[in-house]
């Protein structure tokens, strides 16, 4: 499922416009990158907060729903918290948080903290219950706060099981976490929302927006129930990561659109090695991506080189490492060997024991031996330097 | 290479020599030390290394000493193939002349610094510096082993004998190997450096990391709990809730029925306090007939004690009465005794006084003999006492007469004997000095008619007839001394004679012997007086026993003794009167004694007979009393018992009747309160009282069952019960979460879920770079090790050649056993003996020298086939072997020269007498 620009025809003049976001999950890591990476991305998570606020006066919306995973952890440093209020600040329009998996009203929840309620902007509203919140005259907002990191059952319906439909003028908002039946493939080990169920109460005018959070890629799931995504991509493996959305919904009408907040990529690439044009090849594809900074690359490579190749592989991605902001070799899918042929060798003019060793460093990685493939680069390397 | 001839003129102390060397075989240059032997080596060295103008002090150095001459060498050699003879003459008339033949016959020639230049190329083109300083062993070099990798000539030799390449053009390659594996790893094979410090990193991030995730795991655990306390909490309320609503339920029945339970209670109580009385009036009549059956009981057994105790004592009295009569009985026993005694003490007396007067008899007479005895020692005494002679005197009197006699005899001898006689009638008269008439005559102052009178004159003597003649005689001077010799004896003779109070010598004898008669006496006189007074003086004995027999008591028995006679008869010529005899004053007068008429012994035996019959009768007394006392100690027994019998029954009866009188008593107050006749009325009437109450009781009761009042009590009580029990496990849940909770918000400040993704993250990243290490360091040592293993190999397999000859050759010398190991610059490192292998720097000075002999021969050997052979020459060797030792080298050194050109220098000749087929030169100095 793809998402996009979604135009409805707006019926009537009297219609309202808000931010859509979800998964900010502040105070996450991510190994791959690294301390120094890390630091970097943390922040750049909290800039991508802080542009939704600009998105708002841009937009004129007149709030912003988060629909859940606010906070990585309820337990995140104090510093992480500060942070986020701070970010929060530069959203002048009321902002209603949902607490979601990660950031669960469970016991000792970040929520019910002293170092929350000390900080949280007055505009900040957390939901901590079902009961519908009008957020503006005419628009009612209704939650489905995670009260434990383990529900027993569809975490959506306790927002609108109750519900009637709404009153003619109100326009009423569902927000919610949680994966839907129908895109976990049945492999979620939580209860998961009912799609249909959703679809239902949006039919009969219960809903009239369904905001969800869980899903990092931004996913339309119906014309009125959507998965933001994530403000700032997480992984490499997120479709449409990196934005907010801007839902404008009418009497009868509704229109979504995605805006970019994010400014990280992380990128998934598998490079196929051989000879040296397939070598050059990779170094070209990694020259033309852009913003290399905030570029994270997850490398696989498969296939075999001569060992001036292979050689020279390993420095190019040893240097690409000072550039970007990771690079990193995927040990899963990183199956590239040295490949020496007897030319190679004869290059490097070695007699006697010398050549006798390399010789069986050679024969040892035909065989299988991963070890000798890395001696064998060494040495060959060695002696290049040397002669 | 192989060396001619050798010419030197004018080199140091050599004049001109000439050295003819076999170009192959071993050659014994022999010459005492200073004769040149080192300057054969040094010329050839010279001869291509300095040009013929050289200004170095090495050429001045060579020339004589204070000879202007020029030095000069030739050499004749083989290099390359060809022949060289080449001179070189320098500092003086300088030349340089080389000329070369080659192996077709034709001849070159050089001279001057062509020749030198000429000569030097094909000096270096020939011959290997390496190969050559390694086989020419100057001198003290011979304990260095050769170390000879980088001489090329060996190279090509066992290059081509092993087939193995040269390792050289990859020691780059070796050396950088070595350096990337010391960077990751030591040479032991641990880890060090960065590689080393990125496992200790590692090693702690995992701590960090594992402790954060515990903080973490623990927070997650107290979610969970606190969960499910709020779950637990929520139910345990509800319960509570519903609860309370059943325990008020059960409050409003219980008020309706209190008021019942309150009646039944006074009732109760009612009950209670008849039920009390009614146990006090019949314990007030089991009291009552209690103190009636003591009364009786105790005047019963008061009047049992009285009798007991009358009984009692009259037998107490009848004892006494026992007792008085056994004790009269014993006072007649003891008048009895008492007379028996007094009767043998009078008897006694009688046979004491007896036998006193037999004693006094006795005594007596032994006084009467005393007292003659004593009268004798003292006549014996008063003798002794006046005799003044004893023996010593006698020989001093004997000795003093004799000098009288033998003065008189020199005093006649000495002077004149005058004869003088009246013949007529004229008077003569005779005066003078020292005359001497004879010792029976006087001189007389005149002569009678007819009379003559023979003097010896010692003085003078004058005769005259007055008035018609006077003749003097005078004796010469000798004659006075003669008369003073006879005067001193005559004199000392009269002293010892007055000394002894006698006339003269017979006295003095005459005395002496009545002495000894008198001692004689005397000694048996007081023998007798010891035996008469051994039992003590009998005069004390009679003086005691006649006083208590009452004879002449205060007088005196003894006078003094009657006679008063000399005791020693008159001596002739005694000198004066004898001392009186005086008596002893204190003896003891038996003169006025009076004594008894003796003892009749037959009285005596009288008494003696009644006394035995006295004390007989006295024995029978005492055995009666004995009996006696006996009696009256058994009766006063029995009566102290009976006595005490007495007094124990009278306290029991007296003990009875003070009981009585008590029970009496008690029973006499009991009835003033209550008479007997009202004790059992009013027990009746509390009976009554208590079983109505009872009756009413039981009403009461049918009404609270019918109500069912007491279960309501009850089941309120249980519920109460269970409320405050719901309540306090509500209590406790409440506090555990709020426990909970309370550290769940502590975590949250601590931010623990952040510090664990830090530490995740940080492990990470460190393992990361460890992992890249790790790979880097692996690859190292497996490069390392590889090509160590190979090099290795390769080594053995380039050293084999050198080493086989090396073995060969010592084997000779030293026996089967014999094997070396070569390092990497084929120098010997190790040799092993009979199995003991050591490093070279560990063996004797002597098989170090011979170990480096053998090694030079061994690349000699190797190298001979080749065009780069060099000679091999020794300048003074094998001077640290034994004798045994050198013949083995001897040989050695022989068999060598079959494959070269082997030259020793040596000055001590006997070292390398044992070197086969050798050529021996001697150098003349």
């Amino acid at each position: 499922m793809s998402a996009g620009r979604v135009s409805v025809l707006n019926a009537m003049n009297d219609s309202i416009t808000f931010l859509h976001s979800s998964d900010w999950q502040l105070g996450m890591m991510r190994r791959f990158l690294g301390p120094d990476g890390q630091a970097r991305w943390a922040q750049a998570r909290l800039d991508a907060v802080m542009r939704i606020g600009d998105v708002a006066k841009d937009t004129g919306a007149a709030f912003v729903v988060v629909t859940g995973d606010v906070f990585e952890h309820n337990q995140v440093e104090r510093q992480t918290i500060l942070r986020a209020c701070e970010a929060l600040k530069r959203i002048e329009v009321p902002v209603v948080l949902l607490p979601g998996n990660h950031d669960a009203l469970e016991p000792g929840s970040l929520w019910s903290s002293a170092q929350w309620s000390g900080h949280a902007p007055d505009h900040v509203i957390v939901v901590t219950d079902s009961r519908p919140l009008e957020i503006l005259p005419g628009v009612e907002i209704v939650g489905a706060p995670w009260r434990s990191r383990r529900p027993v059952s569809d975490p959506a319906a306790p927002g609108y099981a109750e519900l009637k439909p709404a009153p003619a003028g109100t326009t009423r908002i569902l927000l919610a976490h949680g994966q839907l039946t129908s895109l976990s493939g049945g492999m979620s080990d939580v209860p998961t929302i009912d799609q249909a169920a959703l679809e239902a109460a949006v039919a009969d005018g219960r809903l009239h927006y369904v905001g969800l959070g869980d899903r990092h890629s931004t996913t339309e799931v119906t014309e009125r129930i959507w998965f933001s995504g994530t403000q700032e991509v997480t992984a490499p493996e997120e479709t449409h990561p990196g934005n907010v959305l801007k839902v404008t919904l009418g009497a009868d009408t509704i229109e979504v659109e995605p805006i970019r907040v994010g400014a990280w990529h992380m990128v998934e690439h598998h490079a196929e090695l051989y000879d040296e044009e397939s070598l050059t090849a990779l170094e070209d594809f990694f020259a033309e991506l852009p913003e290399k900074e905030r570029t994270y690359v997850r490398l696989a490579a498969d296939g075999s080189l001569p060992l001036p190749l292979f050689s020279r592989l390993d420095a190019t991605i040893d240097s690409l490492g000072e550039v970007f902001a990771s690079v990193e070799r995927w040990a899963k899918f990183w199956t590239v060997r040295p490949a020496p042929d007897a030319a190679d060798l004869d290059a490097l003019q070695l007699s006697g024991p010398a050549r006798a060793a390399m010789e069986e460093l050679r024969q040892a990685l035909a065989g299988g031996d991963e070890g000798a493939g890395a001696a064998l680069t060494l040495m060959h390397r060695l002696a290049r330097d040397a002669g | 290479m192989r060396l001619h001839r050798l010419t030197l003129r004018n080199f140091r102390g050599v004049k001109d020599r000439t050295v003819d060397l076999p170009g192959i075989g071993t050659t014994v240059i022999v010459g005492d030390n200073e004769v040149g032997k080192s300057s054969l080596v040094e010329a050839f060295a010279l001869v291509f290394d300095f040009p013929d103008d050289s200004k170095s002090t090495r050429i001045r150095d060579i020339q004589p000493v204070g000879q202007d001459v020029a030095p000069e060498v030739t050499v004749e050699l083989t290099l390359g193939g060809r022949e060289l003879t080449y001179t070189k003459r320098w500092l003086k008339n300088r030349s340089t002349e080389l000329s070369v033949v080659e192996p077709d016959g034709r001849r070159q020639s050089w001279t001057g610094r062509e020749a030198h230049n000429e000569a030097e190329r094909r000096f270096a083109e020939n011959v290997d510096p390496v190969l050559w300083q390694t086989l020419m062993v100057g001198q003290g070099q011979s304990l260095v082993l050769p170390t000879p990798a980088d001489a090329e000539p060996l190279i090509t030799a066992v290059t081509a004998e092993s087939g193995t390449p040269v390792d050289g053009a990859s020691m780059p390659l070796v050396t950088a190997v070595e350096h990337e594996y010391l960077r990751y790893w030591t040479r032991g094979g641990r880890p060090t450096g960065d590689f080393a410090k990125s496992a200790q990193h590692v090693a702690a991030a995992e701590l960090a990391a594992e402790q954060a995730l515990k903080a973490m795991d623990e927070v997650l655990a107290d979610i969970r709990r606190a969960e499910r306390l709020a779950l637990d909490l929520a139910d345990l309320s509800g319960r509570l809730d519903e609860h309370l609503l059943t325990v008020e339920e059960l409050r409003e029945r219980k008020k309706a029925t209190d008021e019942i339970l309150l009646r039944r209670d006074s009732i109760r109580s009612r009950a209670e306090t008849a039920r009390a009385r009614l146990e006090n009036h019949t314990r007030t009549r089991l009291e009552r007939e209690r103190l009636l059956v003591d009364v009786e009981r105790f005047t019963k057994a008061d009047g049992e004690l009285a009798e007991r105790w009358t009984d009692a004592d009259q037998v107490a009295r009848k004892a006494a009465e026992t007792v008085h009569a056994a004790e009269a009985a014993l006072a007649e026993v003891v008048e009895l005794k008492d007379e028996r005694r007094a009767e043998v003490q009078d008897v006694e007396r009688l046979v004491s006084s007896l036998m006193d007067r037999a004693e006094l008899d006795r005594l007596l007479g032994q006084q009467a003999e005393l007292v003659d005895v004593r009268a004798r020692i003292a006549a014996a005494g008063t003798v002794l006492d006046a005799i003044l002679v004893d023996d010593a005197m006698v020989n001093a009197l004997e000795d003093a007469r004799a000098k009288i006699v033998e003065a008189r005899a020199a005093l006649a001898a000495g002077v004149p004997e005058v004869s003088v006689r009246r013949l007529g009638g004229e008077a003569v008269e005779l005066s003078g000095t020292g005359l001497d008439a004879g010792s029976k005559r006087n001189v007389p102052s005149s002569l009678d008619e007819d009379g003559s009178v023979e003097l010896l004159v010692s003085g003078e003597l004058v005769v005259g007839v007055p008035g018609q003649v006077e003749v003097r005689v005078r004796a010469g001077g000798e004659a006075a001394t003669l008369r003073a010799a006879v005067d001193e004896a005559v004199r000392r003779e009269k002293d010892l004679l007055k000394k002894a109070r006698v006339k003269d010598l017979p006295a003095a004898r005459e005395l002496l012997r009545k002495g000894d008669l008198a001692s004689a006496e005397l000694q048996e006189a007081r023998r007798t007086e010891r035996s008469l007074t051994s039992g003590g003086d009998p005069a004390e004995r009679i003086a005691v026993l006649t006083s208590r027999l009452g004879f002449a008591e205060g007088e005196e028995v003894f006078e003094e003794p009657p006679s008063k006679q000399p005791a020693v008869e008159s001596v002739p010529g005694q000198m004066s009167l004898f001392e009186q005899f005086e008596p002893d004053e204190n003896a003891f007068d038996f003169e006025d004694l009076e004594i008894p008429e003796p003892l009749d012994i037959g009285e005596l035996a009288t008494a003696q007979r009644r006394l035995e019959n006295a004390r007989t009768g006295l024995a029978e007394a005492e055995r009666l009393l004995g009996d006696a006392e006996f009696a009256a100690a058994q009766a006063r027994k029995a009566a102290d018992e009976d006595r005490s019998e007495a007094q124990q029954a009278r306290a029991r009866a007296e003990l009875a009747g003070e009981r009585l009188a008590a029970a009496v008593e008690a029973l006499e107050a009991a009835r003033a309160l209550l008479a007997d006749e009202d004790v059992e009325t009013a027990e009746v009437e509390a009976t009554g009282e208590v079983e109505a109450v009872l009756d009413e009781l039981t009403a009461v009761q049918e009404q609270v069952d019918a109500a069912g009042a007491d279960q309501v009590a009850g089941e309120l009580a249980d519920a109460l019960a269970v409320a405050t029990r719901l309540q306090g496990e509500r209590d406790v849940l409440r506090d555990s979460l709020r426990t909970t909770e309370g550290r769940l918000e502590q975590s949250g400040r601590d931010g623990l879920a952040t510090r664990r993704d830090t530490a995740e993250l940080d492990l990470a990243a460190i393992r990361s770079e460890y992992e890249s290490l790790k790979r880097r360091a692996d690859a190292a040592r497996r490069v390392y090790e590889t090509l160590g293993r190979h090099r290795a190999e390769a080594q053995t397999k380039y050293s084999e050649p050198l080493q086989t000859r090396i073995e060969a050759l010592g084997r000779s010398v030293y026996g089967p056993s014999f094997r070396v190991w070569l390092d990497d610059d084929l120098a010997v490192a190790e040799r092993e003996l009979d199995g003991a292998r050591l490093r070279v720097e560990s063996l004797s000075t002597g098989a170090q020298e011979q170990l480096a002999i053998i090694t030079r021969l061994a690349i000699s050997h190797l190298v001979s086939t080749g065009e780069g052979s060099v000679p091999v020459i020794f300048d003074d060797a094998l001077g640290w072997s034994d004798k045994a030792r050198l013949r083995d080298m001897g040989a050695l050194l022989g068999r060598a020269g079959d494959h070269g050109q082997i030259i020793i220098l040596t000055c001590m000749p006997d070292r390398y007498e044992y070197v086969p087929r050798a050529t021996y030169l001697k150098l003349e100095s």
